[in-house]
């Protein structure tokens, strides 16, 4: 039975995502409760982190004055490793030390945290330690939610569902099906503390510079996925992260600790973190299925946004932008179908769809839709590759008597011995694709 | 790659927990589906958090007090459908204090 609204809207969830759309909204005079099940904002959340300032800026323009931002990124490494050894590239410029700061390091649960306050800060409602256990339909329009508190039955003409990457409610009321384990990865993450002396002389960076390493190769134990190392401002964040469907199918059925664990030992990285003071350990879900996992994203008084509609760029290892972009998007379509006063059916909040269209985030997750496929069906540019490549830089750099031609010619014998010609041919195919 | 040994009781002893006593929020529907109809378990294996156990008569046992809420086991076992996953009752389960 149809009650009246309490709330203009409701946002499930108190992430990127959740927090842009609250925010916007109750900015703009709409009545806004945020519900979020942790004991705060962010006590959920799980991110490597790194925040793409772009999406943040065209929602709050002054953030860098208060935001607790960790390091803004001046070197990107990108490490292929064999089991001794790591070839890669290093970006580093003193362009990226121009304010303002393009990327940072961030902390979730301080961020979330700091992000929250804004929402409040512009009159939305938060309500923490509550789950949402149900959406309340009336018919096919979704008119509030069942919160597992007494009287928990809250009403609103809308409902944005931040929910994060299980989509549990969306999944409930069968607005999409479950997950495909290979659209998927599992992630595990610890962050670890040392003084900031000691980050400052590991990786060469000033007070406030901050370094990201992104790893392929043995770390994955032949799985599609990567490792990152970022560095924060008095803690480092090291993790890695395979599809699942890899991890379930994996012979050596290697436990995501255990792939960790391995990787802090890699003798590349275990000087790099040596006497951090491991204080938190994590796991997470990243929706990596791309453009062709995106499900429904909006109908009959419901949106859905971040995680929850599997909104990340894989390619790019880039999510919290996008979650912050849906949020906004969602926001400006419930603002815009307040002011038309044609209510909330899917017809009303359809522009939500097109605006996603038109931006960056279906544009980009368009152009890399054939990357996931590509990538589950090519295993060996996460195993041979870098294994290769690390073998083939250290062959040509070891002096040892042998001349420059040869060891040239047992470089690509190796090459050929492991993918053939044909194969090395239809890879960079592949990747062109992929890529282009 | 060398194996490394790992306790993953001690990596969870960091994180903060605050346990529903008495309410699990995941539970394996039937015990007999993960003994009989089950062959690779992967769960036991995959869950991040060790929370499954595969026993020495075949059987999975389930202790979710170390659940760090990734949804990994649900997914895992879609073929067999034999997991009830919800999240914690509001304010339990992990809180992360960085993320």
């Amino acid at each position: 039975m149809k009650k009246p609204s309490q709330f203009d809207a409701i946002v499930v969830g108190a992430g990127p995502s959740g927090n842009a759309a609250a925010y916007l909204m109750a900015k703009a005079g709409l009545k806004v409760l945020q519900i979020e099940r942790g004991e705060y904002p962010g006590s959920k959340n799980v991110q490597g982190a790194i925040l793409y300032a772009k999406a943040l800026e065209e929602i709050i323009p002054d953030f860098r004055e208060d935001a607790p931002l960790e390091r803004h990124i001046i070197e990107q490494r990108m490490w292929m490793l064999d089991d001794t050894s790591f070839v890669g590239t290093h970006v580093r410029s003193d362009d990226y030390n121009k304010p303002p700061y393009n990327r940072y390091t961030i902390i979730r649960a301080q961020f979330d945290k700091w992000f929250s306050s804004k929402v409040r800060e512009a009159g939305g409602l938060l309500i923490c330690e509550t789950t949402v256990n149900h959406l309340i339909m009336d018919g096919d329009q979704v008119v509030g939610v069942q919160c597992d508190r007494e009287q928990g039955d809250v009403y609103a003409d809308v409902v944005i569902l931040a929910d994060g990457v299980n989509s549990t409610l969306a999944r409930k009321a069968g607005f999409h099906g479950e997950i495909e384990a290979r659209n998927v990865a599992l992630a595990v993450k610890e962050i670890l503390f040392m003084p900031e002396e000691t980050i400052r002389q590991r990786f060469n960076i000033g007070e406030e510079e901050g370094v990201v390493i992104e790893m392929v190769g043995r770390i994955t134990d032949g799985m599609m996925g990567t490792g990152f190392l970022y560095t924060n401002k008095e803690s480092l964040t090291i993790g890695v992260g395979c599809m699942l469907s890899d991890f379930k199918k994996n012979p050596n059925r290697t436990s995501p600790y255990v792939l960790l664990e391995q990787m802090k030992h890699h003798p590349s990285i275990a000087p790099l973190i040596a006497g951090g003071e491991m204080k938190e350990y994590c796991a997470h879900l990243i929706p990596e299925g791309g453009f062709n996992a995106v499900p429904q994203v909006y109908g009959h008084g419901w949106m859905i946004v971040g995680d929850s509609g599997g909104f990340v760029n894989a390619a790019h290892r880039e999510g919290s932008n996008l979650a912050m972009t849906t949020g906004r998007l969602a926001a400006e379509t419930v603002i815009a179908a307040k002011a038309a006063g044609r209510g909330y059916r899917a017809n009303a909040l359809s522009p939500y769809k097109a605006a996603l269209d038109d931006s960056f985030v279906m544009k980009d997750l368009h152009k890399y839709r054939d990357m996931p496929d590509i990538l589950h069906r090519n295993p060996q540019f996460f195993t041979t590759y870098p294994d290769l490549l690390a073998n083939a830089a250290r062959t040509m750099i070891t002096v040892d008597g042998v001349d420059k031609k040869t060891k040239k010619r047992e470089v690509m014998s190796s090459f050929r011995q492991r993918r053939s010609l044909s194969g090395l041919v239809g890879d960079a195919y592949k990747l062109w694709r992929a890529f282009r | 790659m060398s194996t490394v040994s790992v306790n993953v009781e001690e990596k969870l002893f960091q994180n903060r927990y605050r346990v529903d006593a008495g309410r699990p929020h995941i539970r394996i529907r039937n015990t007999d589906v993960c003994t009989n109809d089950c062959g690779e378990k992967s769960c036991t294996f995959v869950c991040p958090a060790s929370c499954y156990k595969a026993e020495g008569n075949g059987s999975v046992t389930l202790i979710t007090d170390g659940c760090l809420e990734c949804g990994s086991c649900r997914i895992l076992c879609t073929d067999h459908n034999n997991i009830e996953w919800e999240y914690p009752r509001g304010g339990h389960g992990i809180l992360f204090k960085f993320g």
